[in-house]
């Protein structure tokens, strides 16, 4: 593979890769007069007594060469960390912007800021973690206002994984290869800005340095900093509490700071020390990254979560540089357009008991299952159509190998029937539409059965 | 806990909502000595700037290949290349080829057959007995 010439972009900022050469793209002096510790020699390569005697001025000459070049490879440039510069041009950035049609407004630096995850660039002016948090939350909010307004009866947990259906971790990711993003292997500054750069996160299976473990019997398997009081414990994680601690997959949260309980409250894990308050401690325990930064490593990250933070900020930078209308365009037309057949996501457990207690909630009469019409009985592949009536009303038909399993499955079709109304479309006005003028209440039911 | 959910992924449907070109750029060769890249020298002076001005969304590189019939090479999003060589041909016809390139899916040429695909399961659900034509014996 041909090697990218570094000085095409950062000349005037890196020093020359051959000692000998007096600079010929940069300005000279900046670069080249590399202070020389005196005549410190570091013996890098531990001269015999015989080649002693033929040391001469330019083996010396050549030894402070390397010494000095030893130095510079010790001390980490300035700029180690990639980053969105103007001045940074590339065609796969171009390409990408026109590829999504962004409109003009919305810069190509930002873009690139954008491919770059936190775990490339820990300075957060420079990567995409601020835009990834607001466009998670808009993602979230757009999100969850259509399969509200447009399925008011969807329950709760089929609610979370309709969202984790369409702006989960797993789709954004996908989203990134349709989008024709790579991954560049490592990052650097020397890297185009055109490729998601983010610092790979090793393999659980691979070894530990002692040899003896894997990666993965290291790491705690429980997530921490979940924002939840007594994470300690194994506590069951009802529906109402994952919507009140837990994200909108509702799945378990990572890395937020610990709840404080009280003063003298146990639950505190760090004790404040001479005087200070937990109030005070806090902001150092809210950013582990500044202190990965100070200590120069950088957290490691899967292409996954590298991927779905990209997409994150490229909605979070789009309604931040072009607006709320341009955001709620590009989300319809990138996250609301994929294929989702949301009557798949259903799991029942007891549908027949669930769809007794939904008719005695509504107050329509109990549910009766009839036999419709079937047909070999005695056969070994009988077939049964079973309709679930409330009253004169069918509510749900569908067919089984066995009276049993007709009925069950017929209760299922009405609960999925229930479930998944959707009021007709030209009544459906989002509340983010409001500020087109277009406002009209929308019905949402209570909710499940809970049972 | 009354009902339990399925988690899946949204399957994409490019061209529904937005359209994403799937042609990821494309790699021009040329040799300056040899007769073959004739007119792809000719393509790259006069027609490669307007090609690429009206498809930003391509990106566009150009090498040099000496002693090597020029090719054009499409790189796609399924991650597949397409790759024709356009050795003795006019300007005009690398256009074409060009263009062949960028329009295309990128996956194998297959013959269709089924006039309709869809993610969609039938309408008609799976056949049974007591629907359609009944058979006497």
């Amino acid at each position: 593979m041909k090697r990218v010439r570094v000085e095409r972009w950062g000349g005037s900022l890196l020093p020359p890769r051959n000692p000998r050469l007096q600079c010929p793209f940069s300005a000279g002096e900046r670069a080249c007069n590399v202070p020389i510790r005196s005549r410190t020699l570091r013996p890098i390569t531990a001269p015999s007594q015989q080649q002693r005697q033929f040391t001469s001025t330019r083996r010396i000459r050549q030894d402070v060469e390397i010494a000095a070049v030893a130095d510079e490879l010790e001390a980490p440039p300035a700029t180690r960390y990639p980053s969105p510069r103007a001045d940074r041009q590339s065609a796969k950035l171009a390409a990408l912007h026109a590829r999504l049609s962004l409109p003009a407004r919305f810069p190509l630096q930002t873009l690139s800021r954008c491919l770059i995850d936190a775990s490339a660039n820990p300075e957060s002016s420079q990567n995409n973690s601020s835009l990834a948090l607001l466009g998670q939350d808009l993602l979230g909010y757009h999100t969850a206002e259509w399969l509200i307004c447009n399925y008011p009866r969807l329950p709760m947990p089929v609610l979370f994984a309709a969202e984790y259906a369409y702006i989960g971790p797993a789709t954004l990711s996908n989203m990134r290869a349709e989008w024709g993003v790579e991954a560049a292997a490592a990052p650097g500054e020397e890297v185009d800005p055109g490729y998601l750069q983010f610092t790979r996160q090793q393999a659980g299976n691979a070894m530990a340095e002692d040899g003896m473990h894997r990666i993965k019997e290291f790491e705690h398997i429980r997530a921490k900093g979940t924002g939840r009081a007594n994470e300690q414990y194994n506590w069951r994680r009802g529906v109402s509490s994952r919507i009140v601690y837990d994200d909108q997959f509702g799945d378990l949260q990572s890395g937020l700071a610990d709840p404080v309980v009280g003063p003298g409250g146990s639950m505190l894990t760090s004790t404040p020390k001479d005087g200070s308050s937990a109030a005070q401690l806090e902001p150092a325990e809210l950013a582990p990254l500044d202190d990965a930064s100070a200590s120069g490593e950088l957290k490691s990250t899967t292409l996954e979560q590298a991927s779905a933070s990209f997409i994150r900020a490229v909605f979070g930078a789009l309604y931040l540089h072009c607006g709320a209308a341009a955001l709620r365009d590009f989300h319809a037309s990138h996250i609301l357009s994929r294929h989702l057949p949301l009557h798949t996501l259903f799991n029942f457990k007891y549908p027949t008991r669930d769809l007794s207690r939904l008719c005695k909630r509504e107050g329509f009469e109990p549910p009766v299952a009839r036999l419709e019409s079937e047909t070999g009985r005695h056969s070994r592949t009988p077939v049964f159509v079973v309709g679930v009536y409330s009253g004169k009303d069918k509510l749900g038909e569908d067919a089984g190998s066995s009276l049993d399993e007709g009925r069950v499955r017929a209760a299922a079709a009405a609960l999925r029937g229930w479930y998944l109304y959707s009021p007709p479309k030209d009544r459906v006005v989002l509340p983010s539409q409001a500020s087109e003028g277009r406002w009209r209440p929308q019905m949402v039911d209570p909710g499940e059965i809970i049972t | 806990m009354p009902l339990q959910a399925i988690r899946q992924v949204a399957k994409p449907q490019n061209g529904v909502g937005a359209f994403i070109l799937q042609c990821k750029s494309l790699h021009f060769t040329y040799c300056d000595w040899a007769g073959s890249s004739k007119g792809m020298n000719s393509f790259l002076t006069h027609y490669l700037p307007r090609f690429a001005q009206q498809n930003p969304q391509i990106e566009i590189t150009v090498s040099p290949k000496p002693r090597k019939h020029p090719v054009i090479k499409g790189n796609y999003i399924n991650g597949r290349e397409k790759a024709v060589c356009v050795a003795n041909m006019d300007p005009k016809e690398i256009v074409k080829k060009a263009v062949l390139l960028r329009d295309a899916s990128g996956e194998k040429l297959k013959k269709v057959t089924k006039p309709v695909k869809s993610l969609n399961e039938s309408v008609r659900g799976i056949w049974d007995p007591f629907h359609g034509h009944q058979w006497k014996i």
